[in-house]
């Protein structure tokens, strides 16, 4: 047991603590994963055997059915809302020369350190005046409120490597501003663009904290659901549902890892 | 993250005159946005938190400190924002300890699948819905779930124990859901360091423990420092993780505003209790971010 073995020692004892944390990380919800197989209608753990009657069962429900229908349409509008938004929004901030940059893109980040219980209430309120509660429109605006830090931030990390002389060069060549933005800039924001969307799209599919509170009876999406189920009830419909909720964002996760590096966005 | 997958380009970003608005136009829908859904929402919420409640709670119009003033006096409302105060502490602490190996052996870790993996590990959490985290940790917690089993066979209890409902289960669940934000900044803080500063610790006869006590976590306190200020300010907001994990009753302030919009319909104290916890949440905050300052001003010489 020379200095060597010492430090194999120590470098063993960092790396099985470093397992357990990952462990930790994803117990939850591989448990989750494990128990939507679940053949019995209890929560008992390891199951019994496999099945996928839970499964059938959730797709075949009216009221599930309707609530998957509104959570895609849901990321369909705030997708693209906060990448419009958030895009030219994180453009301007990085790249231009205006008076109180410093203090816009605070406010442009700070619905992410606001407790979201404010905002919840904030939003109910507010929406109550103007007749958004239970409708589509205010769970749009919602999401996408949530939603556009996220944009602004991942476009930021790319806007900020942005090259002014491509610009430049493409104007000196006679290309006009608007088709600068589209053919130079706009390409070259690629990656945090994507990073940004795919941020905003997992955003909305799982928001819970603001939704409770401005939804209603006839806008329950599939968190939502989940959310209220749980507080009464538990079988494996709820984790089948859980699953092909996480299943939807790893795998746009996955796919997308390869084009864009989303962990410089975080 | 992923150095040198850039290039290093320096950007010349002097203004040129007549340019000094330049990007203004670009930022104006976001600031249109924000005004009327961010902004706006929360001037109303201000203000309401100033009215008077009449019969069945309503709010009333008029200017009265009275919400304040329960939320002062009350202890069901101000002892909430200590146990949320000393709950969103408790949380920082454990996610930085916990992110601590996870970030150091991500930040040693080659490019690769593993790497990958790993990754993806780290930030699950993040791009899953709070409720299918939740209520991963619901199975696992529940009378027949596998803590409960683990704990009778292992003959620690005799029968299962009430692990749902109970603080110890919300803290664990609060700090499974804000741990990536503690791991992905240390990451970045650990990842950046000079690695020939460890090479010279180890040269002149330091051993490994002693380097990453002298070397590896004083210069990794700036990525500690964002990551537990991240943890807390989200900590002290949460609410749907423990109310599901820890039901109604416990005895924090997210969920005590919860309960008074969803079910005592009092608006304006629910208000007063949120700006209440907003409050203190900055001052916390700016507080712990000074006090770094000086303790690493301190170390740093």
């Amino acid at each position: 047991m020379g200095e060597r073995g010492y430090d194999r020692s120590v470098r063993l004892a960092g790396g099985v603590l470093a397992a357990i944390v990952f462990l930790f990380l994803i117990a939850p919800l591989v448990v989750l994963v494990v128990s939507s197989f679940n053949p019995s209608g209890s929560m008992a753990f390891p199951p019994s055997g496999v099945s996928v009657r839970w499964y059938a069962e959730v797709l075949g429900s009216p009221d599930w059915q309707v609530s998957f229908r509104l959570s895609g349409l849901l990321v369909v509008l705030v997708v693209p809302t906060t990448v419009v938004i958030g895009t030219l929004a994180a453009y301007g901030l990085t790249q231009g020369s205006f008076p109180g940059r410093r203090l816009l893109t605070g406010l442009a980040l700070s619905p992410l350190m606001v407790p979201e219980i404010i905002i919840a209430l904030g939003l109910l309120y507010y929406f109550h005046g103007v007749g958004l509660i239970n409708s589509l429109p205010g769970l749009w605006l919602a999401h996408s409120l949530v939603a556009l830090p996220f944009v602004v931030r991942a476009v930021m990390v790319s806007a900020a490597q942005l090259d002014p002389v491509l610009e430049r060069a493409a104007t000196s060549l006679g290309a006009g501003r608007v088709r600068v933005f589209f053919t130079v800039t706009l390409p070259l924001l690629r990656p945090g663009i994507l990073a940004g969307a795919i941020l905003a799209g997992v955003t909305s599919l799982g928001e819970v904290a603001v939704t409770a509170l401005v939804a209603g009876a006839n806008t329950t999406t599939v968190p939502l659901r989940i959310f209220s189920a749980v507080q009464y009830q538990l079988d494996p419909s709820m984790a089948a549902v859980s699953t092909l909720l996480m299943a939807a964002s790893v795998v746009v996760m996955v796919v997308a890892d390869r084009f864009a590096r989303i962990s410089e966005a975080l | 993250m992923t150095p040198g997958s850039r290039g290093g380009t320096v950007t010349a970003r002097a203004p040129r005159a007549g340019e000094r608005r330049r990007g203004w136009v670009h930022v104006l829908p976001l600031v249109v946005f924000l005004a009327a859904l961010f902004l706006v929402p929360l001037a109303g919420l201000l203000r309401l938190s100033f009215s008077p409640v009449g019969a069945f709670n309503a709010a009333l119009p008029g200017w009265t400190l009275a919400q304040y003033g329960r939320v002062l006096t009350e202890p069901y409302f101000y002892g909430s924002l200590l146990q949320t105060a000393a709950t969103a502490l408790l949380v920082a602490v454990l996610c930085v300890l916990l992110a601590y190996p996870a970030a150091y052996a991500l930040a040693r870790q080659r490019p690769g699948t593993l790497r990958t993996l790993l990754f993806v590990i780290v930030i699950s959490p993040l791009l899953t819905s709070v409720v299918v985290r939740t209520y991963g940790w619901v199975v696992l917690l529940s009378g027949n779930g596998i803590v409960n089993k683990a704990l009778v066979a292992t003959g620690l209890r005799d029968q299962p124990a009430q692990l749902l409902t109970s603080y110890p289960a919300v803290v664990v669940a609060v700090t499974h859901v804000l741990l990536p934000f503690a791991i992905i900044p240390l990451t970045t803080a650990l990842g950046g360091m000079d690695r020939n500063l460890h090479r010279a610790s180890q040269t002149l006869g330091a051993g490994p423990v002693r380097t990453f006590l002298r070397v590896t976590v004083p210069l990794s306190l700036p990525g500690v420092v964002t990551g537990a200020l991240i943890v807390f300010a989200l900590a002290m907001g949460i609410y749907i993780t423990p109310l599901l994990v820890g039901g109604v009753t416990q005895p924090l302030t997210g969920i005590r505003v919860y309960e008074q919009v969803s079910t005592v319909f009092d608006y304006p104290v629910a208000a007063a209790l949120s700006f209440a916890l907003l409050a203190l949440t900055v001052v916390s905050t700016t507080l712990m971010a000074g006090a770094f300052r000086i303790w690493e001003r301190r170390l740093h010489g």
